[in-house]
């Protein structure tokens, strides 16, 4: 009985983490109905941006050098076509932000001799890096998605497919193949009660996953942008019609998407080595949405426990039987078990198409 | 006020569905179009407002004119916040998952001031119905409360030129009668209104001026009483005219008689 509750209790801390995977695969199908399958890939950059600013591991100025001109140039851009201002304040600022792009991965910010403790450390770095896996999102949707707004679904889709593949090489150029130590050292929070143990870095990937989740829901249905999303989830054409620039708005969800996968991927991470061979575990988050539904937010969090559970219980009740690996498998077991009762997930949408 | 000039739009670079429509729109009227199914109505309010790239659709000829500055291509957002021109799409086109003070509240998105609460409070007194049913999602709403809703969320845009697409879409009699009236009553308030219409009787009984589009051009032009009691609208529009009714085929006949403008 208490093995199945502390299985059972692990399974849930690190179905929060799925659950998140999960929502930020929900709000990017949501607002472009478009299935996000790079997201493996931006939950690796997201870990190594993180990396960089909390380690301090620097590059080497040949491949800083092209990021802050890549940085550099999408800003130029980007001010000059969607914000209308004029080169001579755009090119300055997408210089600015280059360099500032240049000297975070050349020099680096000096985190680890500026400040002592790991857990001040932790709370700087933290939004530094997800702010930088927000930008790197925007600037993907800004090359690969916006030029599709108003087409196919399915052609959005398929470009992920191809960008995750452009993403994971890019990666491997840049950090190699090998893995990273990766150890946030965040306080012993370790839980033992009688023959209860949970250990102290799940339940903080438990915690900080919640805690976005959160997040994200309090702005999605309490703020004005939020209000905007949720608009243009439902009808680009409309939103558009009233006034919301649906493009920006996808710029947006993406760069929260790519924030929240980098939270995930840093606790992932954190469970043993960061390295550019991760992306798979993305991939658990197909489950998490096709259980709870591919519009549901709640479903996404019902989803992740649920995969979470799955995965726990198959891991220390089948496997001991000589299933080695059947934990992987699992999740899919259950899926399909869903996906013959409730075709649309336990909390998505039913669809009516007239054909 | 609004000028187009010799406007031809094509849509996935194919289709030409406008082919050449010049009019104008005079402060402060109630302009009328219509047209039959396909004659391009709705591309001309698209082409307008901004919303023609969306639909994959483009303008290869022609202008359109805001008081002598081109808006021409310009993004839908900024049609809308420059020059205060909004276009209520067909269909009623709220958005069904929203509450509906929520939907008012996304249609002001584009506006950053504070007044967005007084300006919900005015549409409310102009639509009380609205206001009983505000935490209600817009999609349990009937079709009539729904295109007031639309209505609404367009006048917290604070327009100046309301684009209407085919408001009585699928209406019962008596709330389209309504929904006329409040159309004129927005008018007599200030907003200069561009009504697109099947519902041709209804809509040039309120409307100053209206123009006949058929298959991408302007066919017949003028004051809406004109148009009224000009023949051919009354046969192909309104449903009566001569005793003996003529063959479909012959519908297009009065192309001959055709004025330029």
């Amino acid at each position: 009985m208490i093995d199945l509750l502390q299985t059972l209790g692990s399974g849930v801390l690190v179905g929060l983490v799925y659950a998140l995977l999960g929502l930020c695969i929900v709000i990017i199908f949501k607002a472009s109905e478009a299935f996000n399958f790079a997201i493996g890939e931006f939950l690796i950059i997201g870990s190594f941006l993180f990396y960089v600013l909390f380690f301090n591991d620097t590059l080497p100025w040949h491949k800083a050098l092209p990021l802050g001109l890549l940085i550099f140039l999408f800003f130029s851009f980007t001010l000059v076509t969607d914000r209308h201002l004029h080169l001579r304040i755009a090119i300055p600022l997408g210089f600015a932000a280059g360099t500032l792009v240049f000297f975070i991965f050349f020099v680096g910010l000096k985190l680890p001799s500026l400040i002592a403790s790991p857990v001040l450390r932790f709370v700087v770095a933290l939004p530094l890096g997800l702010m930088a896996a927000g930008v790197v999102g925007a600037v993907v949707e800004r090359f690969t998605i916006k030029p599709l707004l108003g087409r196919s679904p399915i052609a959005m889709t398929i470009v992920t497919l191809g960008l995750g593949f452009f993403l994971r090489a890019c990666i491997q150029l840049i950090w190699g193949s090998h893995s990273y130590s990766f150890f946030l050292d965040l306080p012993d929070i370790t839980l033992e009660m009688g023959e209860f143990l949970f250990l102290s870095d799940p339940i903080w990937a438990g915690i900080l996953s919640l805690l976005t989740f959160a997040l994200v829901i309090v702005f999605l249905f309490r703020t004005r942008w939020g209000l905007a999303i949720r608009a243009t989830s439902e009808d680009q054409a409309k939103a558009m019609a009233f006034g919301i620039n649906a493009r920006f708005v996808l710029l947006m969800v993406w760069g929260i998407s790519a924030l929240c996968i980098a939270v995930a991927g840093i606790m992932i991470s954190n469970f043993g080595a960061l390295s550019a061979g991760m992306g798979f575990v993305g991939l658990r988050a197909i489950p998490v949405v096709l259980i709870g539904g591919m519009d549901s937010i709640g479903g996404a969090l019902v989803g992740g426990i649920l995969v979470g559970l799955c995965e726990a219980v198959a891991g220390s009740y089948i496997e001991p039987l000589g299933l080695i690996g059947f934990k992987e498998v699992a999740p899919y077991l259950l899926l399909l078990i869903v996906l013959f009762i409730r075709p649309y997930g336990l909390f998505g949408t039913v669809r009516i198409e007239r054909v | 006020m609004l000028t187009i000039e010799n406007l031809r739009v094509v849509y996935h670079d194919v289709i030409s569905v406008l082919n050449g429509v010049s009019l104008e729109v005079k402060q402060g009227e109630i302009l009328i179009i219509i047209g039959t199914n396909g004659a391009g109505k709705t591309t001309l309010l698209r082409a307008v407002s901004g919303m023609i790239d969306f639909y994959d659709g483009d303008i290869i000829e022609g202008d359109i004119k805001m008081a002598d500055t081109s808006i021409k291509g310009l993004d839908a957002t900024d049609i809308m916040k420059r020059y205060g021109v909004t276009y209520v799409m067909e269909d009623r086109p709220v958005f069904w998952y929203l509450t509906i003070e929520e939907n008012l509240r996304a249609a002001a998105f584009s506006r950053w001031d504070k007044r967005v609460k007084t300006d919900m409070e005015k549409v409310f007194e102009f639509f009380p119905v609205l206001h009983t049913m505000r935490h209600k999602k817009a999609g349990y709403a009937s079709g009539g409360e729904q295109q007031m809703l639309a209505i609404s969320m367009a006048l917290m845009t604070k327009p100046k030129i309301l684009l209407l697409d085919e408001p009585s879409l699928g209406l019962a009699p008596l709330i389209t009668e309504e929904l006329f009236d409040i159309i004129k009553r927005l008018n007599e308030s200030g907003i200069t209104i561009v009504l697109v219409e099947q519902n041709a009787h209804a809509a040039l009984n309120i409307g100053t001026r209206g123009y006949v589009v058929e298959t991408g051009r302007i066919v017949l032009d003028g004051m809406a009483q004109e148009l009224l009691e000009n023949e051919d609208v009354r046969e192909f529009y309104l449903g009566s005219g001569e005793k003996e009714r003529r063959s479909y085929k012959d519908a297009k006949r009065y192309k001959r008689r055709k004025r330029w403008l």
